[in-house]
């Protein structure tokens, strides 16, 4: 656990029962209530979370949500990829004037100040603003803005493809009730296992074995943390499942804590979806309410409760060791692994780390259990994927799709093609650690595999497309601005790498090739975590498919 | 348990890394986040090592030895990478180190001279409020080995990472100087520090004055 170091860990891992709030806490809510943070505010967090004043002091540089000071309003425009695709950054521009502010900036008078944030997940309609706890998305957002006249946007559509929906219906908790009136942890851990559930965050790693470690780990305290900190640009399905599926997630959190033997649960969800804590909490309390959470469940001796916490803007602590960093209140930095979180995670305690999606579908195994599963992709991956489409597509929004359908089908078929007449030039999928497909080999599959010999991956299930306005060079820089802004800062590479690359590509002429490999290679495998890591696929796409619209040597 | 490095088969305790494995067997592997006083973090990825069956090179530092595992510390891939991480690092620095530093020991390994990188690199901000102890912020490499000291071995918890990506630093306190935070001034972080970032007062001046060690002896 050398986050920062032993020690420093030691001093919160010490405290049993973490006594709330945590130095972040603290230090959020001063930046929320006045819009600074003076030195005053990070001697109270650090006194009320028992962190050393300098650790607090680490903190407050690290999270965007920290960045001061603020006005009385603050306004963020969307940065994201896909409100990028949508008009490559005109709105930005538009704020920027319309304000009469930079974006960090703030109004003279004090009234308002201009922020920018990494995807709000209203990809289905550019371009989204924010504007304190509201989120106006769609043409004419930021005028609309600027007078103060702002408007909830609208939820995106969202639908399946299969008769009988799995992760776009409302959860019953059948399957949590089945599993307790068995009394068997060891079955459904086995069935899990059975229904090979790769996990649906990004890296694909099979949920049943992190359980099966976390149930080895020694302790009697183990967590449950689910990884809500949906920061892919372009993504919004985890945003979909917790605000319009809760019940599913709270029913897979509580048969993970089952299987794991875990007491505890976590939800951890990105800041840049205001109103996904809210409606977590209110689901949490009527699943309290109803029998599903609390002490001694069903009279089956198991107890399982569940808290909500809220990140402050980091794309990187949606890597798990950064995730719990951030969730126990210090900087969201990546730790080396191992140990990993299953056997030492949250507080030093077995925890397991899954993607909301992932949990999502465990309902399903728990009730019908692992072959019917297997049975709803016949010819892919077990189980469902849901995806999300831009507003580029003449249908945007979140699609429950079987593994191994053709992206020409969701492409054309579910997504129905693009809006304004305009061709597809590529997509970019699963994310900006995600390949870029050009529209010539859209015949590839949907699944793991399939995707994994285009050089691309499943990703997060985004699938974000690029029409044939879309400048190769500037979507390089779009990317490599925002690999090179989210890099945490731990690892070398990536820390001075990802800004190396951002200035070959801004830089003007040709792209030195061989540099550019070296420098590829060097992120890919020295890089501590998959943000480094995987920030060189998508460039490798457009070195592949786009070289002279690149601007690379031969 | 036993594992072999550069064709050499050593026993070494469970629990051991692959770079304590490497050095028990007398192999050089370069660092420059290492201290050995510290535990291992994983920062600087200049420790890479090639291990016999693994898709990619490892940071040896954070890599615990399996039973009967090869290590080549002297792989082909592990050093490239390495060597183009130095470079990398060299790059983001507006003056080179010194001569002595842990960094310029392990540039001149790689032979690296002159990075070949262009860019930004670090705002010179020099910070001499403490009585001897001086902070260069922009020689600092963010491999958090004072940070690390400080916490580890002092217990006074009085340095922090700043910031975050390229921009990530070091500070003490509240950004307040060494003088005005938990610091005891056993300069801990000085010593540990790989490319002068921290040091003492007093050397500081000679280096900066031109008395080099020739004229001293």
């Amino acid at each position: 656990m050398a986050t920062v170091s032993h020690n420093l860990t030691q001093i919160l891992t010490g405290e049993e029962e973490a006594a709330p709030p945590t130095a972040l806490d603290v230090l959020k809510q001063a930046v929320e209530e006045r819009g600074v943070l003076t030195d005053e505010d990070r001697r109270r967090a650090a006194e009320l979370s028992g962190l050393p004043e300098a650790a607090v002091y680490g903190v407050s540089s690290f999270y965007d949500d920290l960045q001061q000071p603020r006005g009385k309003r603050h306004v963020s425009v969307c940065t994201g990829t896909a409100c990028w695709a949508s008009d490559f950054g005109a709105h930005v521009d538009d704020a920027r004037s319309r304000f009469g502010l930079e974006l960090g900036q703030r109004s003279d008078d004090g009234e308002v100040s201009l922020g920018e944030t990494v995807c709000l997940g209203f990809c289905h309609t550019a371009a989204a603003v924010r504007d304190g706890g509201l989120v106006d998305a769609g043409p004419g957002s930021v005028e609309r803005a600027v007078i103060g006249s702002d408007r909830e946007a609208p939820e995106p559509e969202a639908g399946s493809m299969l008769d009988e929906p799995v992760l776009t219906t409302t959860g019953t908790y059948a399957g949590l009730h089945r599993a307790l009136a068995s009394g068997d942890a060891e079955a459904l851990l086995a069935e899990v296992k059975a229904a090979n559930v790769r996990g649906r965050g990004g890296a694909g790693f099979p949920a049943g074995l992190k359980w099966e470690f976390a149930r080895k780990a020694s302790g009697a305290d183990k967590a449950i943390v689910v990884n809500g900190d949906e920061g892919d640009p372009g993504s919004y399905i985890d945003k979909y499942l917790m605000e319009q599926q809760p019940e599913l997630l709270i029913e897979g959190m509580a048969l993970a804590g089952f299987a794991v033997g875990a007491r505890r649960g976590f939800v951890f969800v990105r800041s840049e979806y205001p109103r996904s804590m809210p409606i977590l909490r209110e689901a949490v309390e009527a699943a309290r309410r109803d029998g599903h959470l609390g002490e001694n469940i069903d009279g089956s001796g198991f107890s399982f409760d569940i808290d909500v916490a809220e990140g402050a803007g980091s794309y990187v602590v949606g890597e798990e060791t950064a995730l719990l960093n951030s969730l126990m209140g210090l900087r969201g930095t990546v730790n080396a692994r191992p140990p990993f979180p299953a056997e030492r995670g949250w507080h030093g305690k077995p925890t397991v780390v899954n993607n909301v999606e992932t949990l999502c579908n465990i309902p399903y195994i728990a009730t019908h259990g692992a072959e019917p599963y297997a049975g709803l992709s016949p010819d892919g991956t077990p189980g469902t994927k849901l995806i999300c489409l831009n507003d580029r597509f003449q249908r945007p929004g979140v699609y429950e799709v079987r593994f191994g359908t053709p992206m020409e089908e969701i492409c054309n078929e579910v997504g129905g093609g693009l809006v304004d007449e305009r061709e597809i030039k590529a997509v970019q999928i699963g994310g900006p650690l995600g390949g870029i497909l050009p529209v010539t080999r859209l015949e590839a599959r949907f699944d793991f595999d399939d995707l994994a010999e285009e050089g691309c991956m499943v990703g997060h299930g985004s699938i974000l497309a690029f029409d044939d306005r879309t400048d190769i060079r500037a979507l390089a820089r779009h990317l490599l601005a925002f690999g090179a802004h989210e890099s945490c800062g731990k690892c070398f590479p990536c820390r001075i790498g990802l800004q190396r690359g951002l200035e070959m590509v801004e830089r003007p002429g040709e792209i030195d090739r061989d540099r550019l490999e070296v420098l590829l290679e060097t992120l890919e495998l020295g890089s501590l975590c998959a943000h480094g890591g995987g920030m060189p696929a998508p460039i490798r796409s457009l070195i592949a498919h786009f070289p002279d619209e690149l601007g690379v040597s031969a | 348990m036993d594992v072999h490095v550069d064709g050499k088969r050593i026993e070494v305790e469970p629990g051991t890394t692959a770079l304590e494995a490497a050095r028990a067997a007398g192999s050089y592997v370069p660092t420059l986040c290492f201290d050995d006083r510290l535990a291992p973090f994983g920062a600087c990825r200049v420790c890479m090592v090639g291990v016999e069956g693994a898709p990619a090179p490892a940071a040896s530092c954070t890599t615990p030895c399996t039973e009967d595992m090869h290590i080549d510390t002297t792989d082909e891939t592990a050093r490239r990478i390495a060597g183009a991480t130095v470079e990398l690092v060299m790059s983001e620095l507006p003056a080179p180190p010194a001569e002595h530093t842990e960094l310029a020991e392990v540039a001149r390994f790689f032979d690296i001279d002159e990075p070949r990188w262009q860019g930004e690199q670090h705002e010179r901000d020099l910070d001499e409020r403490h009585p001897y102890l001086v902070m260069q912020h922009e020689m600092c490499i963010s491999c958090g080995r004072c940070i690390r000291a400080c916490d580890e071995i002092q217990g006074a918890f009085a340095l922090t990472a700043t910031g975050r990506g390229f921009e990530a630093n070091i500070t003490a306190g509240l950004d307040s100087g060494f003088a005005n935070s938990t610091c005891v001034s056993c300069g801990a972080c000085a010593d540990t520090c790989p490319t002068d970032a921290i040091t003492e007062h007093t050397l500081l001046e000679v280096a900066q004055s031109g008395v080099g060690e020739g004229e001293v002896a």
